[in-house]
Order: structure tokens, then sequence, then C-alpha cells
């Protein structure tokens, strides 16, 4: 900025905000640090902390941020130049369980079981794609803007495949995962989880499954491909590391596997996710988002309606406590699909008009959110007026998958983000 | 009885009009090909054969004791195909392995450790070595056995039949959560600890292997699936920063007793988006409540909260949590039109209702404007507290409590 | 159809206990024991981080008397009123420095131009309250 800057931040954030100024080059930022919280607190409460102590350097506070202004730079300080970050020696070499704990210990697994990475393993993961190992992939950062982007390339991606547990046949889509950018693991404090849709023929040539379980524990393809997207996470762009990378105050379960879904197109009668996004049918992509999570919809008002179900109340009641940060993901079971076509949503279009037409929240409890500014950014609009959850039915997103034994659904607050070839990576 | 004459019909049955249901009915068992009301008739008067009357016991065989030799790889893929794994790479059980988790335990390996079905099956009994083996398998260091095989004594599989797709949370308590070093900060519901993330599995691969469970379109039949069944909700108490008794102690544990107390609903979800977060003076007993009032009262409501907002609310009169239990119970509620048209008031509460069975039974005979609680009981609502405090948040979970385990008793 | 598919269809009380334990090594178990288990070598599974360009910090001010601070909080609860402290704690013990409350604009991470050229223009110094 080019003026003297005396940055405050809280102790929650003392090791995040410490590597955070290294990576941009002010490894000796002079930060000053105050107890934890500040949100909540009373003035006197606050000003307390301002006439105490840095918890951190146990030096008086504001005799420390006035030095911060005033004392002349060290010579360190001056210092001007690019530094490489290193990585680490390119290969390790121990015995089976030895390297095991060494990849946990080292914040390079999920803390379970890998599938170590040899040679050999590499070659024969490289197999499932005809792009180049240097070739690049792309980007990815715990959090755009906020930490520097990595770049990983074809041979990255494979390594950590391997180590998911992938077969090689599966690499172009954890590959396509990898080029959307999307980390898995969200240094927010909000503990964000991600989905990635699934679409084409690819589907069936992998034998993932659309069935019953689809989103659990019941398929190869399924489990490995978004165990693949965590662990690519971690190591291709550095994020899951916590207090530095990761502030997720509770974490997420759904970051060990991610959402995977296949979408069950032959069981849909509407259009497939991707198809909507601009791909031809039988093209093989994969779409991502970025959310809250999901909750099952069952106990939503209008379910129990005979002899039809009310399914789009429901729907809309069950995305109620939604808030304006992410669009809504709805996952139906095929039951629920041809049920709403019965009731007279032809297609996921119509049914996210009627959605996006249905659903408000007052201003006032819009007020009352986080992010709140998004919802109502005009100060002058009355608390009672009635505002709709999302200005354009472009922010609901419908997939359809399940086994087809109720007519059950799925909805998460989050958002799509981009989709991207998987044929591309073939 | 294997050779059970059963007819089937088209799928599904509930949401049909009368004209489809008799159509079903005038038609063909869609599996047989045979007219279906024939088929019936004759299921109740054909007499029986020779193999319909046998009678005597017929032992069921899980297969050899051991497989191989082969190479892992193989090995890997047999344990996958035959649905014996959560199809992420497991650690093959030698029985090198075993033996060293046995070590982890005072009990001994053929000592029968409980039983488990995952629905109106019939249960399967195991040992303490069987166990073992599944711990192995998730990845578990012996130090993590006892607490496995509390989880196991419970009976209570991670993989249930139903067509809800339902998730399970494991809370532990003690000093256990310290020896083991679990994390109970940043991270604590993730992939952030070896403990959290093999504890977790082991529950599914035991509830697989040993209860058989999960076996889809037979012992599971979860519409969609749930992503929580990997690794499970597992969910050590930040005690340390917690304001509050911890949970095992308000089940009449003491607090150094070591604890694993189970959970079965829908899922859990982040409260961020509920009404009243961004206040300059957060109310979060309604945060809450928003959260909860539009879940589903058929399960209980779990919080877990971090302890940056057990404090505040602590500060702010929630002396216990038996007090927020009461304010949520008493502030949380729905109208009786509302919950009369719900899918689980119909099918389950309903039911009870008419066998006079309570709050169901007066909340039926209630006129559909007058406002009723979102549970039945107020001790369906439960509180934990864990997490990292870099923010106020809390997630909120549709999960009822079903039983507390001593994890001390299987060292 | 798999082994458990079939026991499932069977549906039978079992009278054997589930697990299975495996034999991947030698088949004589004493010799497997003796023999230290061999090394493997494996690959750093992590990507390319790019380098850091070292920025050189601003020059101090001799002394902040006289001088205007902006306070300038990035958006996160609780800032404006704690900066409003750091305020009142400049009045109180350092009456001569003149402090300015400024919200940066845009998401956490974002540079705000305007702000910064306001500050360059007629501030000496920022005090920056940085959260989340």
């Amino acid at each position: 900025m080019g003026f003297p800057t005396a940055p405050l931040v809280t102790i929650a954030f003392k090791d995040l905000a410490k590597s955070n100024a290294a990576s941009r080059g002010m490894p000796l930022e002079r930060i000053c640090f105050t107890p934890h919280p500040v949100w909540g607190k009373t003035d006197a409460e606050m000003y307390a902390y301002l006439e105490g102590n840095d918890p951190v350097t146990g030096k008086p506070l504001m005799k420390e941020i006035t030095d911060a202004l005033t004392l002349p730079l060290t010579a360190d300080e001056k210092k001007t130049g690019s530094v490489d970050i290193s990585t680490g020696p390119p290969t390790y070499t121990d015995t089976a369980d030895a390297l095991q704990q060494y990849y946990l210990d080292n914040g390079m697994t999920d803390f379970m079981q890998i599938v170590l990475p040899t040679d050999e393993r590499l070659a024969a993961m490289l197999k499932g794609t005809s792009h180049k190992p240097d070739e690049i992939v792309g980007k990815m950062s715990p959090a755009r803007g906020s930490y520097p982007d990595w770049q990983f390339t074809v041979k990255h991606v494979a390594i950590n495949a391997v180590m998911a547990g992938a077969k090689p046949e599966y690499l172009p889509t954890i590959l396509a995962i990898a080029e959307t950018g999307l980390t898995s693991l969200s240094s927010s404090t909000n503990s964000f989880a991600t989905a990635a849709v699934i679409n084409g023929p690819i589907r069936d040539t992998l034998n993932m499954n659309y069935g019953i379980g689809a989103m659990g524990p019941f398929s190869q393809p399924n489990a490995a491909i978004g165990r693949a997207w965590t662990m690519l996470s971690r190591n291709l762009s550095n994020s899951g590391i916590p207090g530095q990378t990761y502030l997720g105050t509770l974490g997420n379960s759904v970051n060990y596997n991610n959402l995977i879904i296949a979408e069950n197109e032959k069981n849909s009668p509407w259009t497939p996710l991707s198809v909507q996004k601009g791909f031809k049918q039988d093209e093989n992509v994969v779409s991502v988002f970025v959310g809250f999570s999901i909750s099952q919809g069952q106990g939503g008002i209008g379910l129990g309606v005979k002899p039809v179900p009310q399914y789009h109340e429901a729907i809309a009641y069950n995305c109620i406590p939604f808030g304006p940060l992410f669009g809504a993901l709805i996952v139906c079971d095929p039951l629920v699909a041809q049920g709403l076509v019965e009731l007279g949503y032809k297609t996921k279009e119509q049914l996210a008009d009627w959605l996006q037409k249905n659903s408000l929240i007052s201003a006032k409890n819009a007020r009352s959110t986080l992010f709140a500014g998004r919802w109502v950014p005009d100060a002058n609009t009355p608390d009672d007026a009635l505002i709709p959850y999302y200005r354009s039915p472009d922010w609901y997103n419908f997939v359809v998958v399940g086994g087809q034994t109720n007519p059950y659904h799925m909805v998460g607050n989050m958002s799509y983000r981009v989709s991207i070839s998987i044929d591309k990576w073939a | 009885m294997p050779h059970l004459r059963i007819t089937f019909t088209p799928h599904p049955v509930a949401t049909k009009t009368a004209d489809e249901l008799r159509a079903y009915v005038e038609g063909n068992d869609p599996v047989s090909g045979k007219p279906m009301m024939k088929e019936i008739v004759d299921d109740l008067t054909v007499p029986l054969n020779a193999e319909e009357t046998k009678t005597g016991m017929v032992n069921v065989s899980v297969g050899p004791e051991n497989y191989g030799p082969d190479t892992p790889r193989n090995l890997q893929q047999f344990y996958h195909d035959n649905g014996m794994t959560d199809f992420l790479p497991i650690i093959l059980p030698t029985e090198e392995m075993v033996d060293e988790m046995l070590a982890g335990t005072s009990h001994r390996p053929d000592e029968v450790v409980g039983k488990m079905a995952a629905g109106a099956y019939p249960p399967w009994g195991y040992t303490v070595k069987q166990v073992a083996i599944n711990a192995v398998m998730a990845g578990c260091k012996p130090e993590y056995f006892p607490t496995i095989l509390a989880i196991a004594s419970s009976g209570t599989p991670s993989l249930f039949s139903s067509t809800n797709s339902f998730a399970y949370a494991a809370v532990i308590n003690g000093p256990i959560r310290d020896k083991l070093n679990m994390n109970y900060g940043i991270g604590a519901l993730g992939p952030f600890a070896q403990p959290n993330a093999a504890i977790g599995r082991a529950w599914t691969l035991l509830s697989k292997n040993l209860g058989n469970g999960g076996v889809p379109g037979d012992t599971y039949m979860g519409s969609q699936g749930n992503n929580l069944n990997y690794n499970n909700l597992v969910i050590a108490e930040n005690e340390g920063a917690s304001p509050w008794v911890p949970f095992h102690a308000q089940k009449g544990f003491k607090a150094e007793e070591n604890v694993v107390s189970l959970f079965r609903g829908l899922g859990i979800v982040p409260g961020q988006g509920a009404r009243g977060t961004s206040t300059d003076t957060p109310k979060y007993e309604e945060q809450f409540s928003d959260l909860f009032s539009v879940f589903t009262g058929f399960f209980g409501g779990l919080v877990v909260a971090d302890p940056l907002i057990a404090v505040n609310l602590k500060a702010r009169g929630y002396d216990t949590k038996e007090k927020l239990i009461e304010w949520l119970y008493k502030n949380t509620t729905q109208t009786v039109k509302d919950y009369k048209s719900r899918d689980f008031a119909y099918g389950f509460d309903y039911p009870r209702a008419l066998k006079g069975l309570e709050p169901y039974a007066t909340w039926y005979n209630m006129k559909d404007d007058e406002v009723i609680p979102r549970w039945p009981h107020m001790n369906d609502i439960n509180i934990v507290v864990a997490g990292g405090q870099t923010n106020a948040f809390f997630q909120g979970g549709s999960l009822s409590y079903g039983v507390s385990v001593s994890i001390d008793r299987w060292t | 159809m798999n082994r458990r598919k079939m026991l499932s269809l069977l549906g039978i009380s079992p009278a054997l206990l589930a697990g299975a334990t495996v034999d991947a090594s030698s088949k004589n178990p004493k010799t497997a024991a003796r023999v230290a288990p061999a090394k493997i070598t494996a690959l750093n599974p992590k990507g390319l981080p790019p380098p850091v360009q070292l920025v050189p910090m601003a020059p101090r001010l001799a002394s902040l008397d006289g001088k205007t601070i902006f306070l300038v909080s990035d958006g996160f609860p609780g800032a404006d009123h704690f900066l409003a402290q750091v305020a009142l704690w400049f009045q109180k013990n350092m009456p001569s420095v003149k402090t300015e409350y400024r919200l940066k604009a845009g998401a956490f991470a974002d540079d705000d131009p305007k702000l910064n050229a306001e500050i360059k223009a007629s501030g000496n110094a920022v005090i920056m309250a940085i959260g989340h």
C-alpha cells in the first residue's frame, strides 16, 4: 500500500496471519494480536484488550502498535527479491508402514490408509490419460485471492489419484475435477462442503452408482473419485492445514469423500445437468458445487399429503434455512422427479421458476442473516417487505439420483461453479 | 423360510391413485409374469411341496477363515468385490496385524462382544477378534480398539436398511480424547486426525461385515445414500473449552470415565443461514431454533456448537445445557396443520395416536391452527460442544440419541 | 452374485461368525517374521507453489505526533466497534494523533484502490483490523 501499516488480528488467526504474510512476501510484517474474539464483546471489554497485552508477545498492545508504525525498519525488513518455496524431496524411501505414517504425519492424507504412490503405480495410473505427465492441468488455492494459487501437472494429479485408491480409468474424471480449480477444503471458518455431479456415458463405463445408496460407500469409482478430490486439494493447493490454510471451526464430515453424484439420467424425466450447462448428452462432464452441505428432505411440509405429495412445496420449505451466499442444489430421487412432472413441472427450468417466485423472505429476517448485505442492499427497504431468496431462477440447480425405493429428495445451500469436460482428459 | 411364497407388485405403491393400484392388482406380478390375483390365491391354497415342508437347522457360512495367499493388490480387489469394504483402500488384516490390535484390549479374542442387525433381520454375533479384524482394515491403531469395541458392543450399525439413508454420530467423552490425540478443535468433524477418521470408518466396516449391513437392495435400501456413512460423525466433545457439563456426565457417567454415545438420524448441516446470525448481539438460541424450525421432529435435535457460542450462552444466563434445551423445546414450534402434512407424521405418529400414545394422541385431536412443539419430548434435544473457536458457528442435526457405552469396560 | 448377497437372500441366522484373515506373506509365518520388511520408494504428492516475491515494507514514521492514522476495518463483525475503542484510546493517550475510521470496500481480501488513494493523499499510517 505504500504507507506504514499495523495489522491487527485476533490470536485465533495467529498462524494464518503469519503464514499468509510470509506467502505474500512480507514474512516480517509487524502484525499485532488481540485476544479472541472481538465480535460480541462490549466496548469496555474491547478497551480492556487495548490497555492489556498482545497475547502472543506479552507486550503492551498499544505500545506495540505505535512501535509498529514508528520503529525504523531492520535490514531484514528492507530485503527484496524472490524466494522459492520448497515442497520437500521428490521421493521418500522407507518401509511401507513407516511411509504410511510419514505421509499421514506430514499432512499429505485424509488421515487414513493410502495406496503408496510408487513409480510403478504412477506409470499404471498415467495410462488412464493420453495427456503428458508434465502438462499443466490448472491452478487452485484454499481461497482465491486470499492465498496464492499453486499449479499442478497431470503427474501431480495422478500421484494423488493413486493415493486415493483410484483406478487408471478414473483419472480423466479426477483431472477434470482438478481443472475446475475448486478446492474441496475451503479455508473459510464456515467449513464448506463440495459436490461434483457426473454426467454422460462414463457413469456406466466406470460402473458408478446412481441407484440405491448413490451418495454412500457402495461403489469404488464414487468413493475413490471423491477421496481423490480432497487428497489433491491438500497436496496440490496447500489446502487443509489447520490454523493456516484451513480455519473451519467445526469442520465438515462431507470433506472426506465429497458429494459425488452420478446423475441417474436413464430414470430421470428431465434434461441432465450437463446438457443444461450447454454440453451434449453423450459428452462426459463434471459439474462442481460448493456450499453448506445437503440435508434430507423427509419431514418437509406437504410430503404427507394424500394422494399426491406436494414435492415442490416440500422443496421450497426445506430451503427456508438457506442464506444468500449460495444457491440451491436440489437432489431428487427419480420418483420425486417423476412426481414433479405429474404436478406440472415438465422441466427443471419450470420448477426453478416456480421456486424462485414462491420462495420469499421478509427483509427483516434477511437482514439478520450472515451476508445480509447481499440480500437487502438497500437500507430503505421496509422490514416487512417480502423479497425473493434468489434474484433469478438460475440460482437453482437440480440433479436426479437414487434407487427409487422411496420418493425422497435432499436440498443443499450450494452454488454451481463450473462444468468441465472429462472427455478432454481421456 | 427360503421358499416363502412372495408376490411382487410394480413399484411404487405409495403416491399411486386408486385406479393405478387397481391396474396393478388386475395385472401381472412383474417378477414371475403371472396374473397377480391368481398367484396370490394359489399361494394360499396350493399344497406345500416337499422342499417347503422341510424343517431343521441350516448353517450359514460366511466363507473361509482366510483368503490368499495372493498379491496385496488382488486381495484388496477381492475385499472390494465381495462388499467387505467402503470401497477405499483397506489395511489387509493379516494374523500379525490382528494380534497387534488384540493387544489393545485385555478381553480375550473369542469373547462375544455383541450382536447387530441392520434392521428387521436376524442379528449376527461377533467376537473381539472379529471386531479387531475390521478395526485393522479401517486403519485403527491398537489404542483405538477399546472405543471400537464399545461401539460394536452397542449393536448399533452405522448402515441401516431403511429407504431413508440414515446418518450416525458417535460422541466421545472423557480423558481418552486426549490420550488418543483426538481432534476437537479446528476441523473437528472433518478429515484432520487419525483417531477421528479411523474410528468412524471402523464403525461402517464392522456394520457391513459383522452386522451384515450395507448390501444394496438387500440389507440397505437407502434410496439416495448418505455421504456421512463413510466416516460417520465422530465428535470428540471439546470439554476443556466448554462451560457446560460434558455430554456423558449428563447421562450419568463420571467426568473421568471414557464413554461413547451414539446417535441416529438424517444428517447434520451448518447453521450459518439461520436468522439472527448477523447481529452485534447474537442470540444463538434463536439461531438454533430457526435452523430446527424446518427440520422434522421425528428425530431429535442435536446441536454441535463451537465453544464461543457455548461461552456466550452461559454468560447470557443459560447456565446449563438443560436450560437451553428447555428454551429450545418451548420456542421451536409448529402448527398442527403443518405437523400433519409431513410424511413422518402420517406414517409413524398417526398409528401411535390411534393407539392412544402421547403426545401424538393429543396432537391429532387439536385444531389445525393450534401450536405444538417441534419434538414430542424435551429430551429429544441434545447439545455437544466442539470446534476451534475461529468463529461462533454451530451445526444442527436431525439426530436422536440412542445409547451411551463405557469405553473403559473394553480396555 | 457375490457371497454376501447370497447370504443375505438366504436370510438365515448364521451359526458362524463373520470376518476373515489374510495370509498375504510367505507360507511359513516364522520365516516371514524374521525377515525385515523391504524398503520402497514413494513419490512426493505436492504441487507447484509460486515463488514468493518479497515486498519491501514502507519506511516508518519518526513519531506519531500530529499525524493522521486511518483505522481501517475489513468488514468482519465487531471490527467497527473495536476500532472505535482504538480511536478513543488515541484521544485519551495521544491526543495529537488524528484518527479516521474507514470500512474497506469489497470482500475481505479485496484491495480498495479508492481508499488507498485517499490514505496516500491525506494519511500517514494505517491500523487495519483484519478478521472474518
